[in-house]
C-alpha cells in the first residue's frame, strides 16, 4: 500500500501535467483585427498607472495616449514635425517661441483640444515642481495664451535648445480633466484621456492592452487594431518571444542575434542607432589625471574599434574623441579633428616620456614616484561594458598605465560618480538629445558640476571651463543651423584639446523588428523616429506608421 | 503552558530586533533614494525638480535617523509601510497584497508538496534499505537538488516548452487573458504554474528525502521498534505510528521555517520563468533604493518566519512531551 500510494500521487501530479499539456498546445492568441505585441523588459509589472509625468510610467503613457506640441527626430538632428501644434516661430532672439495649436483635434473623449489645455499643462508643471521631468520651468519665464489658438512662451534667456523640452518632450493633457484633480503628483491615471492614436483597452500587472482611439485626430489612423505591451521582468523570456515571432516589436538587447534571432526567420530584423556616447570619465581633480598628458597618451592607448568589436560584439559601434556620435550626428563630425586621436600606442608613450613620466617595471611613474596606477568602476551586470572595460585595461597595461577594474553595484556606482568619489569610470549613463550639443552641454557645461563631495548631475569628471562655457550659452542664443554647427566645431576641439572624457563606443536603441504581417517599420533608410518601444514620444509616432501587410 | 508564554516573549523580542534591523540595515547600503531617482534622469534633472520630487516620493533626507526610526516604528504598528518609489504613487501594501497570491500558491503548494513527497520517499525508502526506491530514488533527487536552479529551470524551458511546445515558458498567465475568477482563468494560471512548480519540486525535494531517510533509520535500531515488532504489530502500523512519527519531529521546524519563508517568494523561480510574484519585486525594490518597499517585504518575511518558528515550537511541544520539560 505505501508504494501504491506513492506511485498513485506521482501519476496524479503527471497525469495533471499532462492533461494540461495537451490542452496547451497550440496556444495562439485569439483576436481577429490586427496587433502588434512589444517585447521589452521593463523590470516590473504594471501599475496600470498611466500618469504621463510619473518618471517611471511615462513611457506607457507618452507616444501612444498624451502627445507632444512637435516631433522632434532625435535621429534626424531634430527635425521638427508639427504635431500637435500646427506651426511655431522663434522671435525675441530666441527668447519667445509662440506655437499655433492644430485645430480639429480632439481628446479620446471627444472633447476639442485647445490652446487652454496647452496653456494649462505648462501652468500645472509650474505650480507642481514634481511633475517637471525635463525641468523646463528652470529656463522658461511665463506661458500666455495669443488670441484664441496661439500659446506664447517667454524665455528667462535665449533657450534654442530648450525647444525639444518644450515642444517634443513635454506631454499635453486635458484641462477639463486635470483640472478636477486634487494631487496631480500621486495622480494614477487608470483611465487615460489622451489624443494619441490609442486609449487603453484593458490593463493588468502582466499585460496592456492598447486599442484605437476612435476621435484620432490623423485621419485613418491608426492602422492596427490592437497593441500589446506585456510585463517582462527577464531577458529570456522576451528575446524567446521575439524569436518566435510571437513578438514582432522589440526593444532588448540580445546575445548572438544573428544566431538567435535573425537566424530563426527571414522575417526578423534588427537596427541598433547610436544615441550617445559610452565613455571614460575621468576625474579632472584627481592630482595625476589632471594632467593632460596622462588623458592624452590614454586616449591614444585605446584601440576603439577593437573594443567595440570583441566587447561589445559589433553591437555598439567605436566612437571617436570629438564625442559626435555617428552615423547619426554625421554632418556635425569635424572629420580632421576625429581622424586626429585614433590608436598609436608608439605615440601614447612618447607623450608620456615626453611629459616627464618615467618608465619602471613596465608602469610610468610621475617624478615624485607615484606609478600611473587607477582604479576603474564599472557597473556590475553590464557584461558588455565590463568586457570593453577589460580590453581597455589591457591596452592602457601595454603602455604603461596600471588599471584596476571594480565592478560595483549601480548603486554605488552612481553614488561615487555623483559624488567625485572615483578615478576612473566606464559609463554611458548620458541621455543625449537631437542634436551632438546635448551630450556635450551634459558632459561639459561647468553648471552640471559640483565640489567633489556634492552631487553632480552629468559632468560628473568636472570639467570647468569658461569658454567652453560660453560656447554652450551661444548656442542657445542661435537657432541658425550654421552657427550651431560652428560652435559644436569649436566644442569638438575642445574635447580634442583637453580630454575631460574618453569617448569609446557609442551606446545604442536596442531595437528588433518582424515584417511577417506588419510594415511601416523604422529602418536605417527611414530613421522617421527613434525605434525603441519605449522612447517617448517617439514610439507613439512608430504606431500612426505601421500597418498590417497586404 | 509556561513553555508557551516563554516562547511568546522570545518571539516579541526578537520581532522587534528583526524590526530595528529592518530599519538600519537598508540604509547603510551605498547611494540613497534620492540619487537612485536621479540616475533614472541621465543627469536631465535639475536640483530645484529633485527636491520637490524628494518631498513628493517622502525622502526625507534632512531629517535626523532617530527620529525617523520612531516615525517607522509608529508607523509599522499601524500598518502603513508608506509609499513604494518603483511603483509610484501606489502604497506598499496595495503592490505586495497584489504579488503575494501568485507566490503563496506557486511556492506555498510546492513547499508543502516537497516536504510531504520527500517524507514519504524518504521514509518508504529507509523502511526497505536496499529496495528498488531506496536504491534509485535518493540519488536522483539529491543529484537535482545540487543542481543550479536556473540551469534546471533552463532546461525545462528548453526541452518542455521550446522543444516540445507543451508548456509555456513564462508569465503568471497568458498575456491575452484578464484575470477572474473564472474556470477558464484558473486552467490558464495553473498551465503557466507547472513548469515552475516542477522545477522548484525537482530542486527541493532531495533535502527532505535524504534527511528524513536517516533520521528513520536512525529511529529504526531504537529498543521501542523491536517491541514493537515483538508485539507482532504489522509493519505498516510500525512504520508509519512507530518510526514514522519520532523521525518527523527533527523535521518539522525546518518545514516550519521553509513555510515561512514561502512568503519570501522564490527570487530565482520568478525570475527566470517571469512570474509576477514578490521574489521579483524584492529585487527590484532593492536595486531602486526602495526603502519603503523592501522593508514591508522583510516585514513580512520576518513575521511569518517568526510565527512559523512559533507555531512550530508549540506544535513540538503538544507532540513530543520531552520538550516540555526543559527548564
Amino acid at each position: 500500500m505505501k508504494r501504491g500510494l506513492l506511485v498513485l500521487l506521482l501519476a496524479g501530479i503527471t497525469a495533471a501535467a499532462w492533461t494540461a499539456v495537451g490542452s496547451q498546445a497550440g496556444t495562439k492568441h485569439a483576436s481577429g483585427g490586427s496587433s502588434v505585441t512589444i517585447a521589452n523588459v521593463a523590470g516590473m509589472s504594471w501599475t496600470c498607472n498611466f500618469n504621463p509625468f510619473n518618471s517611471t510610467v511615462q513611457f506607457l503613457a507618452f507616444g501612444p495616449m498624451y502627445e507632444e506640441l512637435v516631433f522632434v527626430n532625435a535621429l534626424k538632428s531634430g527635425a521638427a514635425t508639427p504635431w500637435l501644434a500646427s506651426k511655431y516661430t522663434w522671435s525675441n532672439h530666441a527668447k519667445t517661441l509662440t506655437f499655433t495649436i492644430r485645430k480639429g483635434v480632439r481628446w479620446s473623449d471627444g472633447k476639442p483640444l485647445t490652446a487652454a489645455d496647452v496653456l494649462f499643462t505648462f501652468q500645472l508643471l509650474k505650480k507642481h515642481k514634481a511633475l517637471d521631468l525635463q525641468a523646463v520651468w528652470a529656463v522658461l519665464k511665463s506661458v500666455s495664451k495669443k488670441g484664441s489658438n496661439q500659446v506664447a512662451f517667454t524665455f528667462k534667456s535665449a533657450a534654442a535648445p530648450y525647444f525639444y523640452y518644450v515642444a517634443g518632450q513635454t506631454p499635453i493633457v486635458p484641462k477639463h480633466i486635470w483640472a478636477k484633480i486634487p494631487n496631480p503628483v500621486k495622480y494614477t491615471d487608470k483611465n487615460p484621456v489622451g489624443s494619441g492614436p490609442y486609449t487603453v483597452g484593458n490593463c493588468n500587472p502582466q499585460r496592456i492592452i492598447y486599442s484605437k482611439n476612435s476621435h484620432y485626430w490623423q485621419k485613418g489612423k491608426p492602422k492596427i487594431d490592437t497593441v500589446v505591451y506585456p510585463a517582462y521582468t527577464d531577458n529570456s523570456p522576451a528575446n524567446l518571444d521575439l524569436a518566435t515571432g510571437q513578438d514582432q516589436w522589440g526593444g532588448q538587447y540580445i546575445s548572438n542575434i544573428k544566431t538567435s534571432y535573425t537566424g530563426k526567420s527571414k522575417d526578423n530584423h534588427y537596427w541598433f542607432p547610436p544615441i550617445a556616447n559610452v565613455s571614460i570619465f575621468i576625474n579632472l581633480k584627481n592630482p595625476i589625471l589632471k594632467n593632460v598628458a596622462v588623458r592624452r597618451a590614454m586616449a591614444y592607448a585605446i584601440n576603439r574599434p577593437h573594443v567595440a568589436k570583441l566587447g561589445e560584439s559589433g553591437y555598439e559601434p567605436a566612437g571617436n574623441q570629438t564625442g559626435i556620435v555617428s552615423p547619426t550626428f554625421k554632418s556635425w563630425e569635424n572629420k580632421k579633428l576625429a581622424k586626429q586621436i585614433t590608436y598609436n600606442p608608439k605615440k601614447a608613450k612618447q607623450i608620456l616620456t615626453k611629459a616627464g613620466f618615467k618608465l619602471k617595471n613596465g608602469v610610468f611613474q610621475t617624478k615624485s614616484g607615484q606609478p600611473l596606477s587607477f582604479t576603474m568602476i564599472n557597473i556590475s551586470g553590464y557584461d558588455d561594458w565590463i568586457a570593453s572595460a577589460s580590453i581597455v585595461q589591457d591596452e592602457l597595461k601595454a603602455i604603461g598605465i596600471k588599471i584596476t577594474t571594480s565592478n560595483i553595484s549601480s548603486n554605488a556606482y552612481d553614488d561615487d560618480t555623483f559624488n567625485g568619489h572615483f578615478q576612473l569610470a566606464y559609463d554611458g549613463n548620458e541621455a543625449g538629445g537631437p542634436s551632438p550639443y546635448y551630450e556635450m552641454r551634459q558632459e561639459l557645461y561647468s553648471k552640471n558640476s559640483a565640489p567633489i563631495g556634492k552631487q553632480a548631475s552629468s559632468n560628473w569628471e568636472r570639467y570647468y571651463n569658461k569658454n567652453v562655457d560660453k560656447l554652450i550659452e551661444s548656442y542657445a542664443k542661435t537657432t541658425s543651423l550654421a552657427k550651431q554647427h560652428s560652435i559644436v566645431n569649436q566644442l569638438q576641439a575642445a574635447m580634442v584639446r583637453d580630454i575631460p572624457v574618453i569617448p569609446i563606443t557609442e551606446g545604442v536603441d536596442f531595437y528588433e523588428y518582424n515584417t511577417k504581417s506588419i510594415t511601416g517599420w523604422v529602418n536605417p533608410k527611414n530613421p522617421y523616429a527613434k525605434p525603441s518601444p519605449y522612447e517617448v514620444p517617439d514610439w507613439g509616432v512608430v504606431l500612426t506608421h505601421l500597418r498590417p501587410k497586404g | 503552558m509556561r513553555f508557551v508564554l516563554r516562547r511568546l516573549g522570545f518571539f516579541v523580542v526578537t520581532l522587534w530586533a528583526a524590526i530595528t534591523l529592518n530599519f538600519f540595515i537598508p540604509r547603510l547600503m551605498p547611494g540613497n533614494p534620492a540619487e537612485a531617482m536621479m540616475a533614472r534622469y541621465h543627469g536631465r534633472i535639475n536640483p530645484q525638480a529633485l527636491h520637490a520630487l524628494e518631498i513628493a516620493f517622502g525622502v526625507k533626507a534632512h531629517q535626523s535617523l532617530i527620529s525617523e526610526y520612531f516615525d517607522y516604528l509608529g508607523n509599522v504598528f499601524r500598518g502603513r509601510f508608506g509609499i513604494s518609489l518603483t511603483f509610484f504613487p501606489d502604497p506598499v501594501m496595495h503592490d505586495v497584497l497584489q504579488a503575494l497570491p501568485w507566490t503563496l500558491v506557486l511556492v506555498g503548494v510546492t513547499t508543502v508538496l516537497a516536504f510531504f513527497l520527500g517524507t514519504l520517499i524518504g521514509l518508504v525508502g529507509a523502511w526497505r534499505r536496499g529496495g528498488l526506491m531506496d536504491s534509485a530514488m535518493p540519488p536522483i533527487f539529491v543529484i537535482t537538488s545540487a543542481f543550479p536552479y536556473f540551469w534546471i529551470a533552463g532546461i525545462a524551458i528548453w526541452l518542455f516548452s521550446l522543444k516540445l511546445g507543451w508548456l509555456p515558458h513564462g508569465g503568471g498567465y497568458d498575456p491575452i487573458d484578464t484575470p477572474a475568477w473564472t474556470w477558464h482563468f484558473a486552467h490558464d494560471a495553473f498551465v503557466h504554474s507547472i513548469l515552475p512548480a516542477l522545477t522548484i519540486l525537482v530542486t527541493a525535494i532531495g533535502g527532505w528525502i535524504l534527511t528524513m531517510r536517516n533520521n528513520t533509520i536512525s529511529v529504526l535500531t531504537e529498543d521501542y521498534i523491536r517491541m514493537a515488532r515483538a508485539k507482532g504489530l504489522s509493519p505498516q502500523r510500525i512504520m508509519w505510528t512507530y518510526a514514522g512519527r519520532n523521525a518527523i519531529l527533527p523535521n518539522l521546524t525546518g518545514f516550519a521555517m521553509s513555510l515561512g519563508f514561502v512568503v519570501a517568494g522564490a527570487i530565482l523561480v520568478e525570475y527566470v520563468f517571469n512570474y509576477p510574484g514578490v521574489g521579483y519585486m524584492f529585487l527590484s525594490s532593492v536595486t531602486n533604493e526602495d526603502y519603503a518597499l523592501m522593508q514591508g517585504l522583510f516585514l513580512l518575511i520576518v513575521v511569518a518566519v517568526l510565527t512559523a518558528i512559533l507555531a512550530a515550537d508549540v506544535a513540538t511541544a503538544f507532540l513530543d512531551p520531552r520538550t516540555r520539560d526543559v527548564r
